[in-house]
């Protein structure tokens, strides 16, 4: 025993993480290009059930954006969201 | 010389080491009278264009997307080639140096329409980041190997990146030229309200701040360095870890640093600026860069600047860059009582660190200014200029 603490069997990345890069890549990074969780839905063909969780998690952690519209809300990646995704590329 | 620099990376836009060192270089060639454009990808809240420190920055949009990130990186590509017409039309490029396989599509491209020297440089490769696994990796390691065959030149931060290169990707010794990263020193030389700029990380005045600054990915090692906490908080009571950076291992980290018991003790900053780094950095009582894969290092050269002294794996370009006993201490990559050990010989002889950080400062300012290595590129360029591959 060394008596450190464990490392953790496996990790990988995790799937919000993975979901904040899809909409990265797909183009919503401000807030001119920021789009609704219907157009998600249809760019990632996820569940927007699935994508409704995954962005209340990234909006905890400040990685995305919200513009609140009477018709639906609309989405973006932050600029620390940006660098985020960025660290799993270079 | 009229000089292209394309990267992806370009502040505000950071992320690793390639946004400094692009901004870096192409500051230091204009101090030597070349004129620098440097074309890259947007960032909230940044101009299409501007000029900084004389040299001229364009940026590209990408209007197109797609959520495979391969998809993504190409279509960027096609933009940035459009932007890199419109910078060519103002500057009329001599030569394009590319900054790693990210962007490498839009430099050939140019290389072959302007009929124009291309220097590449490789800060890193796939193979070495992740060994190769899957199809997308594959792709990344060929676009590596395209690059390094279609440059006229290729440049590497260090011998051990030297070595990776000719030996992967079978480039021939001879079109290869080592040139490390450069550091502006006198952005350390600034003075800094130290223990102002600890206690905004929760680090009082009688604390052993043990700093890391990096990417939280694997290859970072930074794991190994959370696992140190009951050690040498059992050594130093007074033991502070500040965990900078950003990356998707963080709450992965964060579970790992509450399973040490410790989780007190360690503070997971995320991203800050580089005009708090430089404070940050200053106020730290020991640097510690516990990397398993690293071609170069630039955060112990900044660590060496702000005459802190670096605990670094003996890995790669970071154990050419850091001298054991000398102007740092190595310790084994992926163990924690190796890591442990190195920190606590530094905080534990005073005499000792002031040795260790009057070397590493000398060493700093004569190999790594931005000078030295401003003119060593340049010597590169004239090399790719004249097609001399020797």
């Amino acid at each position: 025993m060394s008596g450190y603490p464990p490392v953790a069997p496996s990790y990988k990345v995790p799937e919000e993480f993975l979901f904040l890069c899809m909409l990265h890549n797909i183009g919503a990074v401000n807030t001119t290009r920021a789009i609704t969780i219907e157009e998600i839905s249809k760019w990632t063909e996820r569940e927007t059930s699935e994508i409704q969780y995954n962005l209340s998690k990234l909006q905890e952690l400040g990685y995305v954006l919200t513009i609140q519209e009477s018709r639906a809300d609309r989405f973006h990646v932050s600029p620390s969201g940006i660098r985020k995704v960025l660290t799993l590329y270079s | 010389m009229r000089i292209c620099l394309l990267s992806w990376e370009f502040p505000p836009r950071i992320v690793g080491g390639i946004a400094r060192h692009v901004f870096g270089l192409a500051k230091a060639l204009v101090k030597k009278g070349h004129e620098v454009g440097v074309v890259t990808l947007d960032f909230p809240g940044t101009p299409d264009y501007e000029e900084i420190e004389g040299v001229k920055v364009y940026r590209s949009k990408t209007e197109v997307g797609h959520p495979n990130f391969l998809t993504w990186a190409f279509l960027f590509n096609h933009f940035l080639e459009k932007r890199l017409a419109t910078a060519n039309r103002d500057m009329n490029f001599d030569i394009i140096h590319i900054h790693d396989w990210l962007v490498a599509p839009a430099g050939i491209a140019f290389k072959h329409l302007l009929k124009k020297p291309l220097v590449c440089t490789m800060h890193s490769t796939e193979h070495g980041r992740s060994t190769l696994h899957g199809p997308d990796s594959y792709m990344i390691d060929g676009m590596e190997w395209w690059a390094c065959y279609e440059a006229d030149r290729a440049i590497v931060t260090s011998n051990s990146m030297q070595g990776e290169v000719c030996g992967h990707f079978h480039v021939p010794r001879e079109k290869t030229d080592v040139v490390p990263n450069g550091i502006e020193v006198e952005k350390y030389d600034l003075e800094v309200d130290r223990w102002a700029t600890r206690r905004r990380y929760g680090v009082g005045d009688n604390d052993k701040m043990i700093l890391f600054i990096g990417r939280l990915v694997p290859q970072k090692g930074v794991e190994y360095l959370i696992r140190t906490a009951s050690r040498i908080g059992w050594r130093f009571p007074e033991a502070r870890f500040v965990i900078v950076g950003e990356g998707w291992m963080r709450s992965h980290l964060e579970w790992l640093a509450n399973q040490t018991g410790q989780r007190w003790r360690i503070n997971f900053t995320g991203f800050i600026p580089d005009s708090e780094l430089v404070a940050l950095t200053k106020g730290a009582d020991v640097m510690v860069v516990p990397s398993v894969y690293e071609p170069f290092g630039i955060v112990a050269l900044e660590a060496m600047a702000a005459r802190v002294p670096v605990v670094a794996s003996q890995v790669g370009g970071l154990a050419e860059v850091v001298e054991h006993d000398k102007t740092g201490v190595h310790v084994y990559p992926r163990s924690p009582d190796s890591i442990a050990w190195g920190v606590e010989r530094v905080l534990s002889d005073q005499g000792y660190r002031d040795w260790l950080v009057k070397n590493a400062y000398e060493t700093v300012t004569k190999r790594f200014s931005w000078q030295a290595i401003g003119e060593q590129t340049a010597e590169v360029y004239k090399k790719a200029l004249k097609g001399d591959n020797s």
